[in-house]
């Protein structure tokens, strides 16, 4: 059920069509933004904890009280605060248009991302390929951004993410095919009801085709990675070459934008992971509270910590593994997770038909 | 097809495409192994301004000084090479009042050559390891933990010299009655040097 179709049911029928859309539009994205700056607060103090807790640090201890929780909260309020320099020989449209579209796009792509049955802003039902089509639109951003920045070291981080995105978009998508083979559908939410037999158990991960499952997660991690520009393939921005790449020449707002945009598609590829891969909201035992007013909830809560676990999953891995030379990421994109994919959807395609046609399932 | 997918390695060997493949993932995964290690192990840092590292002994840190030992005698100003400390002082026979004793942290370079001349051994590099100062004068360190003269101090001087005044008009009362004996045992036999002596004094007191 769409957030329409709740609204329509809601309000009296002389309202138009259209204006439920818009305003089924204005409150998803009002959720969407409100809970996708707090997953970036969050995940910020996350990173800066487990890089410190990895690094024998303790990370931030002191703003707010607590193992300082509140810190990613005043680094926030102090970027807004920030002047925001615009340079006098940049591309001023592009310069002030990146940001947005690049933080739109990654907002955008949460459209599809099901929290709880029933709850998902739009359930299309080609989601998958909706999320992947849309967040890889960050590249045109970042793209507007390098080159309205009027910096070389901007550029050059630009063209890497747009080259980096450009490959590692086959490899992501190969990966996402065992999955969608597997279910049939490209919906998440129905990916994720499927996955509830077993008692909230039946993931894609431990069920029969989990020697498929494997590979395909571990080619969709890695490739996520490569999207969402994080560690070992943090080239657009690699601070020790290119300052900070093409977010160089951003500050106060403007740069909390591409920040925020960071965190919110770690947190996006996470959620397909876990829709996907995991089991979606399903949880052992969950399903004996279906109907009462407690099962939302808490399925929207397992949702987002089984993806959150991912995102610190991601975290991990980049403070393990150094960032790898601008031709081995090609080198690991064309000649290996593609061809890998490849004989994944190969494999996986004979083992689903198979099934079909042996077993009937 | 064979050579494209090898690829050289560091030690110039060549490793297939699976070797890769299994290299790259079992690296990951034995360095993925350590840094979780890490990420559940005591933190090995201290939060400083509430904890202090635990120096060794012999650590040559901020100065301290045994002000009621130390003498004035300004050996360790004069054995540091770069006259950081600068000491002031007034004496009251033995009691001394303390005006100063301050090391300029911005010239210290904790050679602790001042340490080794002092007689009294009462001036030592501590354990306190931070010069915090939000002015330049502030690392200006006073070692001192009074100035002035203290009660017990007022009370030795005021024996001292109620001492001294007993002493002196012990002295006077002698010199009474050995001003008066020369009169009387006036004899030639004195020699000139004891008459060279006494007069001054004689003089003085006619004065
Ligand atoms: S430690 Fe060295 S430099 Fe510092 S006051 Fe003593 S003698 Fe001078
Ligand atoms: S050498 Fe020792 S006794 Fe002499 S002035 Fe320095 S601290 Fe005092």
């Amino acid at each position: 059920m769409g957030i329409v179709q709740f609204l329509s049911d809601l309000l009296p029928e002389t309202i138009p069509y259209w204006a439920l859309v818009l305003l089924g539009a204005g409150i998803a994205f009002a959720i969407i933004i409100a809970f996708v700056s707090v997953v970036a607060i969050f995940s910020v103090w996350l990173e800066r904890k487990v890089a410190g807790h990895i690094q024998s640090r303790l990370g931030p201890m002191y703003v707010g009280g607590w193992h300082g929780w509140a810190q990613s909260i005043a680094d926030g309020i102090k970027l807004i605060l920030k002047e925001d320099v615009i340079l006098t020989d940049a591309d001023r449209p592009l310069f002030k248009l990146a940001p947005c579209i690049v933080l739109g796009t990654a907002l955008a792509a949460f459209v599809a991302v099901p929290f709880a049955p029933g709850v998902v802003p739009a359930d299309i039902n080609l989601g998958v390929f909706f999320i992947v089509a849309v967040s890889s639109l960050t590249t045109i951003g970042v793209l507007m951004a390098g080159w309205g920045s009027n910096n070389k070291w901007s550029l050059y981080g630009a063209m890497r993410e747009a080259a980096q995105v450009a490959s590692y978009e086959i490899p992501l998508g190969l990966s996402l095919m065992m999955p969608v083979m597997y279910f049939g559908s490209f919906s998440l939410s129905q990916a994720s009801e499927m996955q509830a037999g077993w008692g909230g158990l039946h993931w894609y991960i431990f069920s029969d085709s989990f020697w498929i499952a494997i590979p395909s997660f571990v080619l969709f991690f890695t490739a996520a990675l490569a999207e969402t520009k994080r560690a070992p393939f943090d080239l657009p921005e690699s601070e020790s070459e290119l300052v900070a790449g093409f977010h160089t020449e951003y500050s106060g707002i403007r740069f909390s934008f591409f920040f925020m945009e960071e965190y919110a598609a770690m947190y996006l590829m996470s959620a397909i992971g876990t829709a996907l891969w995991f089991g979606g909201w399903n949880f052992p035992g969950l399903y004996l509270l279906e109907g009462t007013a407690l099962f939302t909830p808490l399925a929207i809560a397992v949702f987002v910590v089984k993806s959150m676990f991912l995102v610190f999953v991601m975290m991990w891995v980049r403070w393990t593994v150094p960032r790898i030379r601008i031709d081995q990421v090609m080198a690991l994109g064309y000649k290996y997770l593609t061809p890998i994919g490849l004989f994944l959807v190969l494999v996986a395609s004979v083992w689903e038909y198979i099934k079909f046609s042996m077993m009937g399932v | 097809m064979n050579q494209l997918l090898q690829e050289p390695t560091q030690d110039g060997s060549q490793r297939t495409w699976f070797g890769n493949v299994y290299s790259a993932i079992r690296s990951t995964a034995s360095g993925m192994g350590v840094t979780l290690r890490h990420l559940f192990s005591k933190p090995v840092t201290l939060q400083y301004p509430e904890e202090r590292p635990i120096v060794d002994d012999r650590y040559r840190g901020v100065h301290y000084l045994e002000q009621d030992l130390c003498i004035y005698c300004d050996a360790c100003a004069k054995a540091c090479p770069i006259d950081c400390i600068d000491m002031e002082a007034v004496r009251h026979g033995k009691e001394l009042e303390w005006k100063t004793f301050t090391v300029d942290y911005q010239k210290c370079m904790h050679c602790e050559l001042c340490v080794y001349p002092c007689p009294k051994d009462c001036i030592h590099l501590g354990q306190e390891i931070t010069h915090l100062a939000e002015d330049r004068s502030d690392l200006v360190h006073e070692l001192l933990s009074y100035t002035g003269l203290t009660e017990e101090q007022k009370v030795r001087i005021a024996e001292a010299e109620a001492k001294k005044a007993a002493k002196k008009a012990a002295l006077a009362a002698k010199k009474a009655t050995e001003v008066k004996e020369p009169t009387e045992a006036e004899d030639p036999a004195e020699t000139q040097d004891a008459v060279e002596t006494e007069n001054p004094e004689e003089e003085q007191k006619d004065g």
